[in-house]
């Protein structure tokens, strides 16, 4: 056993008893404040969010008044922000330079001209600013990986506690559906859902979540299982506390830090799959910028500009390396054994 | 008598871990003879496994053995010298990692671990983990080594062992697997067992007969033991002379029988009141009051006087000696308290403890006085 | 004995997830909006033509009707025809199934050789450099998008160095005439090779990392076992341990994780084989779905499920190999 505590025959026998239970949430958090890296994910993450933000104000802006004429002649984008500190993005379209390289750099339509500061990372096939898209987007994925999580997790854990507290044949046709869930590949069937409802980001989300309710499902139910057979719950049942009350109560309060792990490290794979769909066209729909969008229309500039295709891959795996960071660091406080 | 079989003197281990150093065995002393069994006692966290894993070597990261010297039929398993900065550093005469291997576990010193339920390969078979420790430590060919092993499975007690010799860990019961387990250490033929409390995890008709097959096979094999357990009951049964640990440290040492009858320590003492015992007839146990301190910061002076029923300030300041307290013509009997030292014990106050508590009061001076 | 009917009830119990992949497909691209018959008609065609196709693919009974007799012709091994294609799905995935095999089993491969003596190297050398080396090359390849490495190996090693061709795959077994450049079947072996590196490494690199991180960890938990440490205190050296004591118990996770793994290595076919441009199942699903192709798309569900499903058998029946306990107990 790889144990901070380290006796080696015998777990009890050198660890020093701690005076608080080394269990729940607030020893948890106090671990992970221990953990360097798990606190370099939290800052990735803190930073990613603040810059989310930004674009979900201009994106709640942009999607509630962009349709009405009236904003729209005001000048009411999904830059707002972005123009009034820095740079719109969206260049004048007579005169947009397209594909320019980034600060320092030339390329073959540029050959003589280097990149400026006035667009640090260039310009992509429509003369817009890549570092505000990039900025922007960071509000879709962001948002993508945590709603389809949530929407999972909510699912989830719903099916996996009712599979696991009424076991019998609930129990078997919960799970048989959702293995036949997971069975189907998750992108294959959020294209399919998408396709049968529409092509919205909304539906990729929701399609996401619930392609992903499978892990959830499972990880809670046998959560259930062990938590059931405690003799708290046998009591509360025979004291007639209604099953309802017992799972919220007990069930789930018991499961809570296997499933935040869980819930972390799964916003990092959402983020991935919601950025393949937007890749293969299924998800944020232009003009709104995404990751996966910018890297799929960077597919036909590759050769004069390989920088445009650079950046969001590192944009992806900077937040998703971000999420891991934490998944993990709040994993090894949880479980001690494969602490480092 | 000869030269002890297994001498162990001021072994010191520590765990380095974030909370601070944890001085899990803190400079213990004892010794074992030719064919003697030698029991190992105390609370759970009182160091006993720890001492056993450091004689063989296998103490884990981050607890380091840190000073002392082991010596085993003249060879130093451990052996730490204080170097000319006055930093205590390995010997040249302690043997190599690889001497060690090589030499020493499986072939000289056996062990047995608590839980038979885990110290088996799940995915082996039980004959074929036999035969590979036998092949290892007894330079023997695979055909022989097998036929020993069914031998061994037999001598432990396992019916049809030519065909349980295919089975697997998990088709036998928690009480076969310590057979399988004991067959393995003695198959090896070491001249010395550890068995860390490996009655532990039975249940207690198994304990009784593994015991029985354990003194049993002892006697023929002539084997020395040393028997780490918290149950005096298990001591009693089967253990020659007992050490009792209490926080890193050995506080009481005697032949058996003198350690039951004319206990010195007042921890041992209170472990014996808190068990049944068949020579004296108590109205109610009397467990021992409070929990073991931390050993990463025990307490100052005797470590027990935070739960001595008879401490007094002075067991507070003085860190008791570890001296000879038996009477002329008797055998040794090694105990370290205040009590039995010339250092103002009997002057000094009563001391408000765990044990006295509320109305402990009277029952010190009750004792006090007796001394 | 406890093996054989193990698999069999093991084959038995994937019966249901078989028939619950055709019922989620049927229904959801019933729910498909538009119509196939305008896809392949053109905006109006005459009622007559409309009538008439939706006659000759069933399209005109209703839908509880065309759900159980699409099941009756899949158990006949019938999954209809194409409408985009115009030929039997089953040809079209006869034609497509090989090359997907092809890139799934070769990046599966690719992930276990290298995953699991990283995994091991970095378990036994807990916290030294080789550790963290391994540790941050497993944390960056869970977290990168598989089509971003597949597009950048593109751009370094066929547009920058040239070496390698960024479209297309051949398959091994491919007959030199059929294939540009190579003339016998050693130079389509080499060129197929070719073809492979850069697909392999972007579907796999995902898997690659996860394998290590759970080798790795199992392989700690292994290591800390009491039977290793029994062998340990029996004189066992350590190289022998991690060979033999600990690493058949160190591979029962990573061989559970395989199976899992192949329903999102399914998910990245798709993409790398978008990013590379290879006509196998992915493209072909991703065509099926935007020519609104009803009997490609389920056809096309259908056997990724089958291989989800038998892939997860095979790593089941691996794992009960491995582990006694499994297949003698006959649960789980």
């Amino acid at each position: 056993m790889a144990t901070t505590t380290g006796s080696s025959l015998d777990a009890d026998e050198s660890g020093p008893e701690q005076p608080e239970a080394r269990v729940g949430l607030r020893y948890t958090l106090s671990q992970v404040k221990r953990d360097p890296t798990a606190l370099v994910g939290l800052g990735i993450i803190v930073f990613m969010t603040l810059v989310a933000l930004v674009g979900f104000v201009d994106g709640v802006l942009f999607d509630f008044l962009g349709d009405f004429d009236t904003f729209a002649n005001m000048g009411v984008h999904q830059y707002v922000l972005a123009e009034t500190f820095w740079v719109n993005p969206v260049n004048d379209p007579g005169n947009a330079q397209i594909l320019r390289p980034p600060v320092y750099l030339t390329n073959q339509l540029y050959p003589n001209e280097a990149g400026t500061w006035a667009h640090p990372l260039g310009t992509d096939h429509r003369g817009r600013d890549i570092l505000v898209r990039l900025f922007y987007g960071t509000r879709i994925a962001i948002t993508v990986g945590i709603v389809s999580t949530g929407i999972a997790l909510i699912l989830g854990t719903l099916v996996g506690a009712v599979a696991g507290y009424y076991g019998g044949w609930i129990d078997d046709a919960l799970m048989r559906g959702s293995e036949t869930l997971y069975a189907i590949p998750f992108l294959i069937l959020v294209i399919a859902f998408m396709t049968a409802f529409g092509q919205k980001l909304t539906y990729a989300m929701i399609g996401v979540g619930i392609a992903t309710i499978p892990t959830f499902a499972r990880l809670i139910r046998s959560r259930v299982l062990s938590v059931r057979e405690e003799d708290f719950i046998e009591a509360a049942r025979a004291a007639g506390v209604r099953d309802r009350d017992i799972i919220l109560r007990h069930v789930v309060p018991n499961s809570f830090a296997p499933v935040l792990v869980q819930a972390t490290l799964q916003i990092g794979v959402n983020i991935l799959i919601i950025a393949g769909l937007s890749f293969l066209g299924y998800g944020a729909q232009p003009p709104t910028p995404s990751w996966g969008q910018m890297l799929s229309n960077s597919r036909q500039y590759m050769l004069p500009n390989a920088w445009f295709s650079i950046w969001p891959g590192i944009a992806i795996l900077i937040t998703v390396v971000g999420f891991n960071l934490i998944g993990d660091g709040l994993r090894d406080a949880l479980d001690p054994r494969i602490n480092n | 008598m000869s030269e002890p079989i297994l001498k162990v003197e001021n072994l010191k281990t520590q765990f380095f871990t974030e909370e601070g150093t944890v001085r899990a065995v803190d400079g213990i002393s004892f010794e074992v003879n030719e064919g003697e069994l030698v029991g190992l006692v105390g609370e759970s966290g009182a160091g006993k496994s720890v001492a056993t894993s450091s004689i063989m070597r296998l103490v884990e990261d981050p607890g380091e053995i840190v000073g002392g010297t082991v010596t085993y039929k003249g060879k130093k398993l451990i052996d730490f010298e204080e170097g000319p900065d006055g930093e205590l550093r390995r010997s040249s005469e302690m043997l190599s990692n690889e001497q060690m291997r090589k030499q020493i576990r499986g072939k000289e010193i056996a062990i047995i671990f608590q839980d038979p339920m885990e110290a088996l390969n799940p995915v082996f078979k039980v004959g074929a983990q036999l035969r590979e420790f036998i092949e290892i430590n007894r330079d023997v060919s695979g055909k022989e080594a097998k036929r020993i092993a069914v031998d061994m499975l037999r001598e432990v007690g396992i019916p049809e062992p030519e065909k349980r010799y295919d089975s697997y860990p998990h088709q036998f019961s928690g009480g076969m697997r310590q057979r399988v387990i004991i067959a393995m250490a003695l198959a090896c033929e070491p001249d010395l067992i550890i068995a860390d409390e490996p009655t532990t995890a039975l249940d207690v008709t198994v304990e009784g007969q593994i015991l029985d097959l354990v003194d049993e096979l002892q006697q023929k094999y002539d084997t020395s033991f040393v028997w780490v357990t918290h149950d005096l009951g298990v001591v009693a049964e089967i253990c020659d002379r007992v050490n009792v640990m209490y926080l890193g440290e050995i506080i009481e040492q005697a032949d058996v029988d003198d350690l039951f009858h004319k206990t010195r320590h007042p921890y041992t003492e209170a472990l014996l009141d808190s068990i049944p015992r068949p020579d004296q007839s108590v109205d109610e146990l009397n467990p021992i009051k409070g929990v073991m301190p931390e050993a990463i910061n025990p307490p100052s002076g005797c470590r027990f006087h935070t739960r001595c029923p008879d401490a007094r300030t002075v067991c507070r300041e003085v860190h008791p000696a570890y001296q000879d307290v038996s009477d002329p013509g008797e055998a040794r009997h090694m105990v370290s308290c205040v009590k039995y030292e010339n250092v103002g014990y009997d002057d000094a106050e009563p001391l408000e403890t765990e044990a006295t508590g509320a109305f402990g009061g009277g029952l010190v001076e009750a004792r006090g006085d007796g001394q | 004995m406890g093996r054989l009917r193990y698999t069999i009830s093991r084959l038995l119990q994937a019966v249901p997830v078989i028939v619950g992949v055709i019922t989620i497909t049927f229904f959801l691209t019933d729910a498909i909006p538009g119509d196939p018959v305008q896809i392949m008609l053109g905006p109006s065609p005459s009622a007559q033509q409309a009538a008439a196709i939706r006659a000759k693919f069933g399209l005109d009974r209703p839908l509880y009707v065309r759900y159980f007799s699409y099941l009756a012709s899949v158990v006949q091994l019938d999954l209809g025809t194409s409408i985009y294609y115009q030929v039997p799905v089953t040809q079209k995935i006869m034609e497509r199934l090989p090359v997907t095999m092809y890139l799934l089993l070769a990046s599966f491969t690719f992930a276990l050789v290298t995953a699991v003596p990283l995994g091991i190297v970095s378990a036994q050398r807990r916290n030294e450099p080789t550790d963290h080396i391994s540790r941050v090359v497993a944390l960056f390849g869970v977290s990168t998008p598989s089509f971003w490495i597949g597009l950048m190996l593109i751009i370094i090693f066929s547009f920058w160095l040239g070496w390698l061709p960024s479209t297309n795959i051949v398959l091994p077994w491919t007959g030199p005439a059929n294939v540009g450049g190579a003339s016998n079947q050693l130079e389509v072996i080499i060129k197929s090779l070719q073809h492979l590196i850069m697909p392999m490494i972007t579907l796999g690199t995902l898997q690659m990392a996860a394998f290590t991180r759970i080798e790795r960890s199992s392989m700690l938990e292994v290591l800390g076992e009491e039977y290793v440490k029994l062998a340990r205190a029996y004189g066992v050296s350590e190289s022998k341990i991690v060979r033999k004591h600990a690493f058949r118990n160190a591979q029962l996770p990573l061989i559970t994780l395989v199976g899992l793994q192949l329903t999102s290595a399914l998910g990245g076919a798709v993409l790398t084989e978008t990013v590379f441009s290879i006509n196998g199942m992915g493209r072909l699903i991703i065509t099926a779905v935007q020519n609104q192709d009803y009997q490609l798309i389920m056809g096309t569900t259908l056997v990724f499920g089958l291989v989800f499903v038998i892939g997860v058998i095979i790593t089941d029946l691996s794992y009960a190999y491995v582990d006694p306990r499994v297949s003698f107990d006959g649960s789980e």
